[in-house]
């Protein structure tokens, strides 16, 4: 889990909302790899930065990987391919 | 002029593309319409719909475009314009909550949690949900296409019409309400928060 101490970081962050947004388009994959290297020196060092960068990352593994899904009802596709065959 | 010039589709084209780019996303649109509508005559109804519209347009989709993309989009506009209308559910309370966090894409982003990851990765896929599904629809509907889709932010744009900046902002919030249930959750669940925390002696 998280292994780094937080001795080492500092407990404010000085730009909370510009780096929130930073991490959480980093999450989102809408940043390319130059920023990556931001991030990690970042995390080593704020301590806020961190905690949110990890329950942002939670939150969406959780709702990628334990959101229920339903069943496609079997007749379903068969239902939409004879509908089609009716208006070709 | 930026009108691409549209070729049409020979009968065996339409069908390949029928069969082989639309038809393989049938479970992501249903569990989508579902997930709009929470009944599964209606995400029925409109994954039904969602097809034949694709099929009666198909000259107007692009092959090699994001084929999902597309018709995500249909679906959506199916959901706003027929099932919205004719659905006896009252929409004004999503809308009254919606709008009041709308009034500018401009967001400052804020730690509004005492929500720890860890508590998060212990929760329930039924609790999970359950937060996702008490989101309002504009709310549940970005997560739903970022988070369980993938879809990028310019996707998510077309999909929603919407401008990328209101994409980020919508997520974030829709994110932060999301929090707030699960911290609901977590409290009522015994899980540790950092507020908990600060209450210990």
């Amino acid at each position: 889990m998280n292994e780094e101490k937080s001795g080492d970081r500092k407990m404010k962050c000085g730009d909370e909302s510009k780096c929130f947004e930073l991490l959480e388009s980093i999450l989102d994959g809408e940043l390319q790899d130059s920023s990556k290297e931001v991030l990690s020196e970042k995390l080593a060092k704020c301590q806020p930065c961190f905690e949110h960068y990890h329950l942002e990352q939670a939150i969406r593994d959780v709702l990628k990987t334990k959101c229920t899904k339903q069943a496609v009802p079997t007749e379903l596709a068969d239902l939409i391919r004879q509908q089609i065959q009716d208006i070709k | 002029m930026s009108e691409v010039q549209r070729r049409k589709y020979s009968q065996e084209e339409k069908n390949a593309i029928f069969d082989g780019e639309f038809m393989p996303h049938i479970d992501s649109m249903y569990n989508f319409g579902y997930r709009l509508t929470f009944d599964g005559d209606d995400a029925k109804d409109l994954v039904q719909d969602t097809y034949l519209k694709a099929y009666r347009f198909i000259n107007s989709f692009e092959q090699g475009t994001n084929a999902k993309a597309w018709l995500f989009r249909i679906l959506k506009n199916s959901f706003i314009n027929e099932y919205r209308k004719k659905s006896k559910q009252p929409t004004k309370v999503d809308y009254q909550e919606v709008e009041t966090y709308y009034n500018s894409d401009d967001v400052h982003y804020q730690s509004t949690s005492d929500l720890r990851a860890e508590s998060v990765k212990d929760m329930l896929g039924d609790e999970i949900s359950n937060a996702l599904n008490s989101l309002a629809v504009d709310f549940r509907t970005v997560i739903i296409l970022c988070d369980l889709e993938g879809f990028t932010y310019e996707e998510m744009a077309k999909i929603l019409d919407i401008p990328i900046g209101t994409v980020r902002s919508r997520l974030h919030r829709a994110r932060n309400l999301l929090k707030e249930k699960l911290q609901g959750y977590a409290q009522n669940m015994g899980y540790k928060t950092d507020a908990d925390e600060e209450n210990i002696d």
